[in-house]
C-alpha cells in the first residue's frame, strides 16, 4: 500500500476538519479522492505531507510516518497543490528546477519533454502567469521528477481541455511505470477515466470506497428509450426510478439487480431506440450529497 | 487635499458605454469619468483602515501630548530651560532630531525632542498607507475587480490620497490643539507657534503621501513601492542631517528641512509650508499622470523574460533565500555604505561645534566630544542594520503565510534546516553590514584626520551591536514559532519600540534600569566607553535561546497559511 489511513481526525479550534477518515492507495494504482469543498480533502493531503499533525488515527505513507519521517519520505513523493503559490520574481523554469531538486535530481530531458507537452514558457516571471500556467508549473515539476507517489490536489483546475488530455496521458505513463497516484478532484469524468479506485468523503469522514466497478455496482444505470406505446407500464416495475417521458422519449434509472427484467419489458414494447449509460461518479456523488451538491455540480464547467 | 485632479461631482456616472469607447478610440478618456465611484472608494478605504488610521492619530498626537505635559513639569523655570538648551546644543542632537531655533523655550524643547520623530513617522506612515490601497491592491488583483465596475481611472487612488491627506491634517490639528492647551507658545505670541508646529508636521506628512503615490506608480510590487518611498524619505532626512551639521544650506534641499525651517515658537514662518504643499501637489499630479499612461498592473519597467532554468544552489534554502532577498540585501548594503560615508565625512567638520558646546552636563548626553559622536553614529549603523535583520527574519513568516513554504517542505527538506539556513542571512548579513558601516565610517573620518587606525576601531565599535541586532532577530523567530499569526506586526513593533525607547525613553520617564536593559543601550558605547564582554555574551546567549525556541516550535507545530 502506498497510503493507508485509518480513523484520521484533525480539528482546527472547534472546527472538526477530519472525523475518522479512512483512505487507502494501493501501490501502482490511481486512487480518486472525491468530496465537496470543505470536506477535508486538502487537510488530508496536508497531513500526508507532514504539514499538519493529526490529532488521532493512523496514517502511513510509503511505509513511513508522514510527520516523523517527513524529510525522507518527501524524496519519494511529488505534490501538486490546488492553489499554486510561486515566487513572484522567479521564472517558471527556475521554480520547476527548485522543486525538482528539493526531492531528487533534475533530469533536463524529462523537464523539456513536460514543458513541451504542457506548452509552458519557462522564461516568464511567475507573477505574470495565469492560474492555469501556475498550475502547469507545479504539474511539470511533479511529473518531471522521479517520485514513487504523486499527491495531486485538484491538479487540473484552471487547465484547458487540451492540457487535460496531456495530463491524462502523463498519469497513464506514471501508472504504467508502477507508480502510485492520489488524485483529488472535482472533475468526475477525469477520475472515472484515470482512477482504479475511488474514495468519497463528506464532512471529514469516508462515505464510500472501492474500485470504480464496485461503486458502479451500487448505483443505477440510466436508460433512455423511444417506444410507440406502453412506456408508462415501465414506471411501475420494481427497481425503476425517476421515470419521465418527454416527447415520446422515456428516461429512467434502473437498479443493477432489476436490469434483466426491465430490459426484457422494454424489448417487449418494440423500442425504436435504446440508450443505456453506466452510472457516472456525478450520480454517485449526488446520491450521497443530494441537493446540497446539485448546485455545486451544476456550477462545474464541463 | 492638494494636487488631486480637477474634482468632479461625486458619484458621476459615465454617460454611455459607447461614448467611453469613442473616447478610447481617440486615445483619450473622458476626463469627467476619471473620478466615478470616488465616494464608494473613500468609504471602502476608511472601512479597511479605520483601526490603522485611529492608531496613527492616537499614537502621534498622544506622543506629542505626553512629551509636552512631561516637559511642562520637568522644566518649571527659565533657568532649567536654559540649561537644557545648552545641553541640547550638540552635534548629535542636531544630526538626529535637529535643534529648535528657540531651544530655550518650553515649546522649543518639545520641538527638539518630538518634531522629527513625529514628522518622519507621519511621512513614512502616509506613504505606506497609500501603497496599501494602491500598489498592494493592484498587485493582489483586487483593484482589477473594482475597476471592472463603474469606477474611474483615478477614483481609487484619489480616494486614498483624500483619506490619507485627511489623516495628515487631523494629526497636525491635534498637535496644534495639544500644543496650545499645554501653553507651549512663548508669551506674547498667541498660538502662532502651535499652529506652525501642527502645519509643519502635516506638510511633511503630505510630502510623504506624494512620495508614496509616485513610488506606487513606478514600482510594480508593493514591497518595491514601500522600499522606494522609504528610501526617498530617509534620503530627505539624511540630506537635512548633513545640512544641519554644516552651514545649513543643504537643509533647504530637503522637504524635511523646509518643515524645520517653519521654526515654530521662534521664526514662526508660514511660507515654507507653501513649498511643502507645492511639492506634494507636484508629486500627486505626477502620480496621476503616470497612472493615466501606464497599463493596469504594470510599473514603469516592463517585465523581461528570465532564465529557463535555475542553478542547483537554489534548491537549498540559503541559496534560494539569497536570490529572493537579493534586492533588499543590495538595498540595505547601499544604505549602510552611503550612511557610513556621509557620517564619516561630517565628523571632523563638527569639531568646531564640539569646542563651542562646552562640557556642562556631559554625563546627561552620554558625553561630548568626537568619541561620543562616533559612538552615536556607530549606534545609528546598528539601528539601520537592525531594520535589515528584522525584515530578513520576518520573511520566514511571510513565506509561510503566502503558502510558498509548503511546496518546499513537500520536498526532501526538514523545517529546522529550512529555518536555520534562512536565518544565516540576517545573522551573517548583519555582521557584514555592521563591519562595512563601521569600517566605512572610520575610514572616511580617519582620512580627514590622517589616522588610518580609525577604520578598525569603528568596525569593532559597530560590530559590538551584533548581539543586540540578533536579539531582535530572536524575537522575530520566537514570534514566528509561537505566535505566527501576529509575528510580523509584533516583530516590527518590537523593533520600533526598541528604537523609540532608546531615543525617547528618558522623555517617557522609563526607569533607568529598564533603559539600560534594552539591547541597544546595553551595547558598550565605543569608542567613548571601553569594550565590556559581559553584556555581549549575555545578549548572544539570549538571542540564541530565542532563536532555538522559535525554530524548535516551528518544527513541531502545524503549518499555518495566513
Amino acid at each position: 500500500m502506498a497510503i493507508e489511513i485509518e480513523g484520521l481526525t484533525k480539528s482546527f479550534g472547534r472546527v472538526k476538519a477530519l472525523r475518522g477518515l479512512d483512505l487507502t492507495v494501493p501501490t501502482g494504482q490511481v486512487t480518486g479522492f472525491l468530496g465537496p469543498n470543505g470536506s477535508g480533502k486538502t487537510t488530508t493531503i496536508r497531513v500526508l505531507l507532514g504539514l499538519l499533525r493529526a490529532d488521532g488515527g493512523r496514517a502511513t505513507l510509503l511505509g513511513g510516518d508522514p510527520w516523523v519521517d517527513a524529510v525522507a519520505l518527501h524524496r519519494r513523493i511529488a505534490y501538486v497543490p490546488g492553489d499554486v503559490t510561486l515566487w513572484p520574481n522567479l521564472t517558471g523554469g527556475e521554480a520547476i528546477d527548485i522543486l525538482i531538486r528539493l526531492s531528487g535530481s533534475l533530469d533536463p530531458k524529462r523537464k523539456a519533454l513536460m514543458l513541451d507537452r504542457f506548452e509552458l514558457d519557462p522564461t516568464k516571471k511567475a507573477r505574470t502567469y495565469s492560474k492555469g500556467n501556475r498550475q502547469k508549473v507545479a504539474l511539470v515539476a511533479a511529473l518531471a521528477s522521479d517520485a514513487d507517489l504523486l499527491l495531486l490536489d485538484e491538479p487540473t483546475s484552471g487547465l484547458d481541455p487540451l492540457m487535460e488530455a496531456a495530463f491524462t496521458e502523463s498519469i497513464r505513463e506514471i501508472k504504467s511505470e508502477g507508480k502510485s497516484v492520489l488524485l483529488s478532484s472535482h472533475i468526475f469524468a477525469e477520475v472515472e477515466r484515470l482512477a482504479d479506485r475511488v474514495t468519497i468523503i463528506r464532512d471529514g469522514a469516508t462515505v464510500e470506497s472501492g474500485t470504480i466497478a464496485e461503486l458502479r455496482h451500487l448505483t443505477r444505470t440510466q436508460v433512455t428509450t423511444v417506444v410507440d406505446s406502453g412506456a408508462d407500464g415501465l414506471a411501475a416495475m420494481p427497481g425503476v426510478h425517476d421515470f419521465v417521458v418527454v416527447d415520446g422519449r422515456a428516461s429512467f434509472a434502473v437498479d443493477e439487480a432489476a436490469i434483466p427484467a426491465v430490459l426484457a419489458a422494454v424489448a417487449a414494447l418494440n423500442p425504436r431506440s435504446l440508450m443505456a449509460n453506466p452510472p457516472s461518479l456525478e450520480a454517485l456523488f449526488l446520491r450521497h450529497y443530494g441537493s446540497e451538491l446539485a448546485a455545486l455540480a451544476g456550477g462545474e464547467p464541463k | 487635499m492638494t494636487g488631486a485632479p480637477p474634482a468632479t461631482p461625486r458619484g458621476t456616472r459615465p454617460a454611455t458605454a459607447s461614448a467611453t469607447a469613442a473616447g478610447a478610440r481617440a486615445g483619450a478618456r473622458r476626463q469627467s469619468d476619471a473620478l466615478a465611484g470616488l465616494g464608494t472608494m473613500v468609504r471602502l478605504i476608511v472601512r479597511r483602515n479605520r483601526v490603522r488610521l485611529t492608531v496613527w492619530v492616537v499614537v502621534l498626537v498622544g506622543m506629542f501630548t505626553y512629551i509636552a505635559s512631561y516637559y511642562h513639569t520637568l522644566f518649571p523655570t527659565q533657568k532649567s530651560l536654559d540649561d537644557f538648551a545648552a545641553v541640547s546644543n550638540t552635534p548629535g542632537i542636531k544630526a538626529m532630531t535637529g535643534l529648535s531655533a528657540a531651544a530655550d523655550t518650553l515649546g522649543g524643547a518639545v520641538w527638539t525632542k518630538g518634531w522629527m520623530t513625529i514628522a518622519l513617522s507621519l511621512a513614512i506612515g502616509s506613504a505606506f498607507l497609500v501603497t496599501r490601497a494602491g500598489r498592494a491592491d493592484e498587485e493582489a488583483g483586487r483593484t482589477e475587480l473594482l475597476r471592472s465596475r463603474m469606477l474611474g481611472l483615478h477614483a481609487y487612488a484619489t480616494a486614498s490620497w483624500l483619506v490619507n491627506g485627511l489623516l495628515c491634517l487631523v494629526v497636525g490639528a491635534g498637535i496644534a490643539v495639544a500644543s496650545a492647551a499645554n501653553g507651549l507658545d512663548p508669551e506674547g505670541t498667541g498660538i502662532a507657534g502651535s499652529l506652525i508646529f501642527g502645519a509643519s508636521v502635516a506638510g511633511v506628512g503630505l510630502v510623504g503621501l506624494g512620495v508614496g503615490a509616485v513610488a506606487g506608480q513606478v514600482a510594480s510590487t508593493s514591497r518595491g513601492a514601500n522600499a522606494l518611498a522609504s528610501a526617498v524619505i530617509i534620503g530627505f532626512y539624511v540630506i537635512r542631517m548633513v545640512g544641519d551639521l554644516g552651514n545649513g544650506a543643504l537643509s533647504w534641499a530637503s522637504p524635511i528641512g523646509w518643515g524645520q525651517q517653519m521654526e515654530p515658537y521662534a521664526g514662526n514662518r508660514w511660507w515654507p509650508l507653501a513649498l511643502l504643499l507645492a511639492l506634494a501637489a507636484a508629486l500627486l499630479t505626477g502620480a496621476a499622470l503616470l497612472e493615466s499612461r501606464r497599463d493596469h498592473g504594470s510599473g514603469l519597467l516592463a517585465e523581461r523574460p528570465g532564465p529557463a532554468s535555475a542553478p542547483p544552489r537554489f534548491a537549498s534554502p540559503l541559496g534560494l533565500g539569497l536570490r529572493l532577498q537579493r534586492g533588499p540585501i543590495i538595498g540595505w548594503t547601499v544604505a549602510v555604505a552611503l550612511s557610513a560615508l556621509m557620517f564619516g565625512s561630517i565628523v571632523d567638520s563638527m569639531n568646531t561645534f564640539m569646542a563651542d558646546a562646552g562640557g556642562a552636563m556631559a554625563d546627561f548626553t552620554r558625553g561630548i566630544g568626537v568619541d561620543a559622536l562616533l559612538a552615536m553614529l556607530a549606534g545609528m549603523i546598528g539601528l539601520i542594520t537592525a531594520a535589515f535583520a528584522t525584515q530578513s527574519a520576518a520573511s520566514l513568516r511571510t513565506d509561510e503565510a503566502s503558502g510558498i513554504v509548503e511546496t518546499q517542505l513537500a520536498g526532501g527538506l526538514s523545517r529546522t534546516r529550512w529555518a536555520l539556513e534562512r536565518l544565516l542571512i540576517p545573522a551573517v548579513g548583519s555582521a557584514v553590514l555592521l563591519l562595512l558601516g563601521g569600517a566605512g565610517l572610520g575610514a572616511v573620518y580617519g582620512s580627514t584626520i590622517g589616522d588610518s587606525s580609525q577604520a578598525v576601531t569603528m568596525a569593532g565599535a559597530a560590530l559590538a551591536y551584533w548581539p543586540a541586532v540578533m536579539i531582535l532577530v530572536g524575537i522575530a523567530v520566537a514570534l514566528f514559532g509561537w505566535a505566527p499569526s501576529v509575528a510580523i506586526p509584533v516583530a516590527w513593533g518590537a523593533m520600533a519600540a526598541m528604537w523609540f525607547a532608546t531615543m525617547l525613553g528618558e522623555v517617557f520617564g522609563l526607569p533607568t534600569w529598564m533603559l539600560d536593559g534594552l539591547p541597544f543601550s546595553a551595547v558598550p558605547y565605543m569608542p567613548l566607553d571601553a569594550m565590556s564582554w559581559a553584556p555581549e555574551v549575555i545578549m548572544t546567549v539570549v538571542a540564541a535561546a530565542l532563536i532555538w525556541s522559535g525554530v524548535d516550535r516551528f518544527a513541531r507545530r502545524d503549518i499555518q497559511p495566513g
